[in-house]
């Protein structure tokens, strides 16, 4: 063994990034790998709830209150990924007033600062909500970016001399004398920042322990490790709304059920969700009836949902997990706990842990509990600090700022800018080159792209998930080109390498879209592809398609002169 | 009282009722929420591609951002700041009626405006006073009527007009409107008010061969530009719908709110429409259409109230607010009118008509070159879509007088090519811009109208 233990760890999720970060600060030498790119997984397909711990309080006290205490930690260590938005859980006249006074006493019982207000004041502060709504028991439940903070865990890991690899599968799990003591990892596109088109390759990495971070994915890990990780992965679907009918969280206060919850996030609001069991956490049917129940069910609680234009639709995988001795048969029945599967004690294997369950509210939590075993398995004393210092880009810092002066950018766009990048806002902000508006639903500017540009590489996907471009209304329809430009111009990759991002992106974007191709964003994807195809020739583009068979077209207007004889006469 | 000032009104007390709703009720602007507005908005850009303002100013960032995007971008409850730019639209709502997906853009912009002005722009600055002043232009024209000789000598002296664009930055490049010497509604009471327009309009019946007590009876919204610059025009309304045998009357009015909606001052603009909506409705109830000669006051009343207050009766006056002379081509054969008319050389033989946005907005555009069309010795040539720059208030901005002209440029050119050195139109401002660009005399097709059918 090395003198500093080397950790690999597997996931590039929230659980992963986390104990990548707090492995880094407590002075290991880490190497994490990521499938896809960073939050692929469970992690990037989330409501986006920071949870109070309200909806754990009358079921699960435990987890309400770990909830309750990572979410003052996250307003801390993560201001410019949370907005506190606040929560309701409202009452319907249907819904149980027993449960509603149950899950009052929850809360008081978990320390969740909850009060009850009326309907009205209710409706004052969410004018949507429906009228009949009666009640509600306000608590401090806000909305945080799932995709921000991940990244922010993975500067700060590699700020503390991490190895992050993003587009890297792990093909298999090294054992040697019955013990784990490395992975075998097939590169994308080579180590390092994601490159398309660079050629990747197989590259064994050695560690002194491995910590399975996979969530859903866990299983996987576990079967090549040659161990029995019983992940239920549960599926659940996630609706995006174009504008924000709400600002506050807003929870249907009843027992455990389908379609209640719609989450301010950025400039969307998120409804969400369903819960169903399913075999593999990549291959799992995604139904439009699951989408319109959704939408339907939440209608009940703010009726302009109705109506609203949805932009997209996406699943999630929730990572349950629960011990094989309990066996629940409805997945809503599975604990929301997180386990930490030590594999020496279980199944006789040294080297691996795995992390299976737990919630994004309380990645941070679960993270320092995975360290703090390899802490102990290696007999390293340091103290977890990942709750008192703060990610990059939540360093001190306001959103008020003059942003004409200081950065030539219009009001809203400044803001939105500052409040995505926090405490780097100067850094990528203040710039003397031209910095126009590339994504204008998002109001991300070309200086933000680079920035993204510089930590992710050519993944435009990633870029994405940084900054917001192409995730507002037209859904990349007017700027996936442009931010395929900028790898291309300032970007400095060349044209081969930015076409295939450009692809990858669209892919992407589109995969979102079919389940929300009815009223406006009908109209918009059909617009977009026209937009695409008469200008992009995206309906089939010669240089990384087929050869136009210009033969059959004719040959112009002699041609159609010479074999008509009634032609010209 | 036909005509008066209003500053009696507390506009502290507004009607809220019973049916208070936070999301519809101006006053409280933190809780206008249009973000759902964005839903219908495909970012085409169309209406960018028609802003006149954009098209000349580079740094403008035109009505998709002011609309659409900057509501989408918005937070409620939040120090989400509306950005400035919204200062340099003109209203002339023209992307209303670009947008292809029904995007109600102008009153995003007007929201957005008079949130900025209340939220982001000192009360206390040359700009807001200055600003304010012009939105109540009403004001200063009725102050001015009372002694309309010393203020048309006063307003264009000019030492005065220096000093209006170094401390208040209304640029000393126009020269001020004359003030009539008789207020329309002076003349009006001298004819003898509403029960004087009831005995003509009942003898032209009579000599029309119509029933007597024929249902013609119409509200007249003059505006402050026909009530104090212009009462040539209001003359010319009364005389042609009497010789239809339609009974005027000229209830109390304010402003229509147009020039406040474009200066961002809506409570300014809510207490005027409090008025207009009261005495109109009443009028409404009883059977009357309410007309107005500007094309931008009738715009007001039928678009912008509805979309931007919530006032008892206020849907009943837009639905039935009409343009004057659309309304008579509505009711009345005036193509058989206008076949036999004699119109003497008093106006002019050729006119270059310019179409106001705002009579573009109402689809009336085509409406003045249609109508006197066959009219025998009158030719009415359309100069083209452009705007004229002018945007009521927009072009007396010392700081926007550079981009006012700029737009109206093209206008200018094609007045200057085509055969008349008369112009016409319907909008009081769009007339000002077109005589301060041409030096041409500029008529109201209501003039025309008169010239051609009354005796």
């Amino acid at each position: 063994m090395a003198s500093v233990p080397h950790i690999a760890v597997v996931g590039g999720g929230s659980t992963g990034t986390g104990v990548a970060r707090d492995l880094a600060m407590r002075g290991f030498d880490v190497t994490l790998v990521e499938q896809g790119n960073l939050t692929h997984g469970t992690t990037g397909r989330m409501h986006g709830l920071l949870h109070s711990g309200g909806r754990y309080a009358v079921a699960d006290q435990a987890s309400a209150r770990e909830c309750i205490a990572e979410n003052r930690v996250l307003r801390d260590i993560a201001s410019h990924c949370v907005e506190e938005t606040g929560g309701l859980f409202v009452k319907r006249p249907e819904d149980s007033e027993q449960y509603f006074q149950e899950k009052l006493r929850g809360c008081e019982a978990c320390d969740i600062p909850a009060d009850v207000i009326s309907g009205e004041q209710a409706r004052e502060m969410e004018p949507h909500l429906a009228k009949d709504v009666e009640k509600a028991i306000v608590v401090p439940d806000g909305a945080v970016d799932p995709f921000r903070l991940v990244v922010a865990n993975a500067a700060s890991a590699q700020e503390h001399g991490a190895r992050i690899e993003t587009h890297s599968t792990v093909t298999d799990v090294l054992v040697e004398g019955g013990e784990v003591v490395g992975l075998e990892v097939e590169h994308d596109s080579g180590p390092g920042k994601h490159v398309h088109g660079t050629e990747g390759g197989i590259e064994e990495i050695r560690a002194d322990h491995v910590v399975n971070a996979t969530g859903a994915w866990a299983g996987r890990i576990g079967d090549m490790a040659g161990v029995d990780v019983a992940v239920r992965p549960s599926k659940g679907v996630m609706t995006v709304t174009n504008v924000r009918q709400v600002d506050t969280v807003v929870n249907r206060c009843r027992p455990k059920g389908d379609a209640d919850i719609v989450v301010p996030h950025e400039t969307t609001a998120i409804l969400g969700t369903t819960d169903v069991e399913v075999d593999d956490p990549e291959d799992y049917p995604e139904e439009q009836w699951e989408v319109d129940e959704l939408v339907d069910t939440l209608a009940e609680l703010v009726p302009m949902l109705a109506e609203a234009r949805t932009i997209r639709s996406f699943w999630g995988v929730r990572p349950l997990y629960e011990p094989p001795d309990v066996a629940s048969d409805d997945p809503t029945d599975i604990t929301r706990d997180f386990f930490l599967l030590d594999h020496v004690d279980r199944d006789d294997l040294p080297g691996m842990t795995t992390v299976v369950g737990g919630k994004f509210t309380t990645y941070r939590m679960m993270a320092e509990s995975v360290v703090d075993h390899v802490c102990e398995r290696f007999g390293v004393d340091a103290e977890c600090r990942t709750a008192d210092v703060p990610l990059p880009g939540s360093e001190e810092f306001s959103v008020l700022r003059d942003y004409m002066d200081e950065f030539g950018l219009r009001s809203p766009i400044g803001r939105r800018s500052v409040e995505r990048l926090g405490s780097r806002a100067d850094d990528v902000l203040a710039t003397e080159e031209p910095n126009p508006v590339v994504c204008e639903c998002e109001g991300v500017t070309r200086a933000e792209l680079q920035d993204a540009i510089g930590q992710s590489g050519s993944d435009l996907n990633a870029v994405r998930i940084r900054t917001r471009a192409s995730m507002g209304n037209c859904q990349g329809g007017f700027c996936a080109h442009r931010m395929a430009s900028e790898l291309h111009g300032d970007g400095g990759y060349d044209e081969a390498t930015a076409r295939r991002a450009w692809d990858d992106l669209l892919q992407e974007r589109w995969k979102g879209q079919r389940h929300a191709l009815w009223g406006e964003q009908l109209s918009q994807a059909m617009l977009n592809y026209a937009l695409h195809a008469t200008t992009q020739n995206r309906d089939n583009d010669p240089v990384d398609g087929d050869d136009v068979d210009f033969a059959a077209f004719d040959g112009g207007p002699e041609a159609v002169r010479t074999d008509g004889d009634n032609r010209g006469n | 009282m036909s005509d008066s000032q209003n500053h009696q009104f507390d506009p502290a007390a507004p009607n809220t009722g019973e049916d208070f709703e936070p999301v519809d009720v101006f006053d409280d602007s933190d809780d206008f929420d249009l973000r759902p507005g964005a839903d219908s908005c495909y970012k085409c850009s169309t209406c960018d591609t028609n802003c006149p303002v954009a098209e000349v100013d580079d740094d403008f960032p035109g009505p998709k951002f002011q609309g659409p995007e900057q509501w989408r971008l918005k937070r409620r409850d939040d120090d989400h700041s509306v950005d400035d730019s919204v200062m340099d639209c003109s209203n002339c709502m023209r992307c209303d009626n670009a947008c292809p997906s029904g995007v109600e853009l102008s009153q995003m912009h007007n929201t957005a405006r008079g949130e900025y002005v209340s939220e982001e722009m000192s009360v206390f600055s040359v700009e807001y006073v200055r600003n304010r002043l012009l939105a109540n232009y009403r004001t200063s024209a009725w102050l001015a009527s009372k002694v309309p000789r010393l203020a048309n000598a006063a307003a264009n002296f000019g030492p005065a007009r220096w000093l209006g664009e170094k401390l208040l930055g209304v640029t000393d490049e126009r020269e001020f409107p004359d003030f009539a010497t008789e207020t329309f509604t002076e003349w009006w009471a001298a004819q003898g008010g509403a029960a004087g327009s009831k005995e003509r309009a009942r003898e032209a019946r009579e000599r029309r061969g119509e029933p007597v007590d024929a249902d013609k009876q119409v509200a007249y919204f003059h505006g402050c530009y026909a009530e104090y610059n212009t009462p040539e025009v209001a003359k010319a309304l009364v005389r042609v719908y009497e010789h239809f045998g339609y009974e005027i009357v000229v209830p109390e009015q304010g402003c229509s709110g147009t020039p406040m909606f474009a200066n961002g001052m809506l409570d300014d603009a809510r207490r005027d429409a409090e008025v207009n909506v009261s005495s109109f409705a009443d009028l409404v109830d009883e059977g009357y259409d309410a007309i107005a000669s500007c094309t931008s006051c009738s715009m007001a009343i039928r678009q912008e109230y509805p979309e931007l207050f919530d006032i008892d009766g206020i849907d009943d006056v837009a639905a039935n607010t009409f343009e004057s002379v659309e309304y008579l081509r509505i009711h009345e054969d005036l193509e058989d009118e206008l076949t036999d008319a004699d119109v003497g050389d008093d106006l002019a033989a050729e006119f270059a008509y310019h179409a106001p946005c705002h009579a573009r907005n109402q689809g009336l555009d085509r409406q003045a070159v249609e109508l006197f069309g066959d009219l025998e010795g009158v030719g009415v040539e359309d100069v083209g879509d452009s705007c004229s720059g002018i945007s009521g208030t927009y072009g007396w901005k010392a700081e926007k007088y550079e981009t006012s002209m700029k737009i109206g440029d093209e206008m200018f050119d094609h007045m200057e090519t085509a055969d008349g050195e008369t112009g016409m139109t319907e909008c009081p401002t769009c007339a000002m811009q077109m005589e301060h660009g041409t030096g041409y005399d500029v008529r109201h097709p209501l003039e025309l109208l008169e010239a051609a059918v009354v005796e």
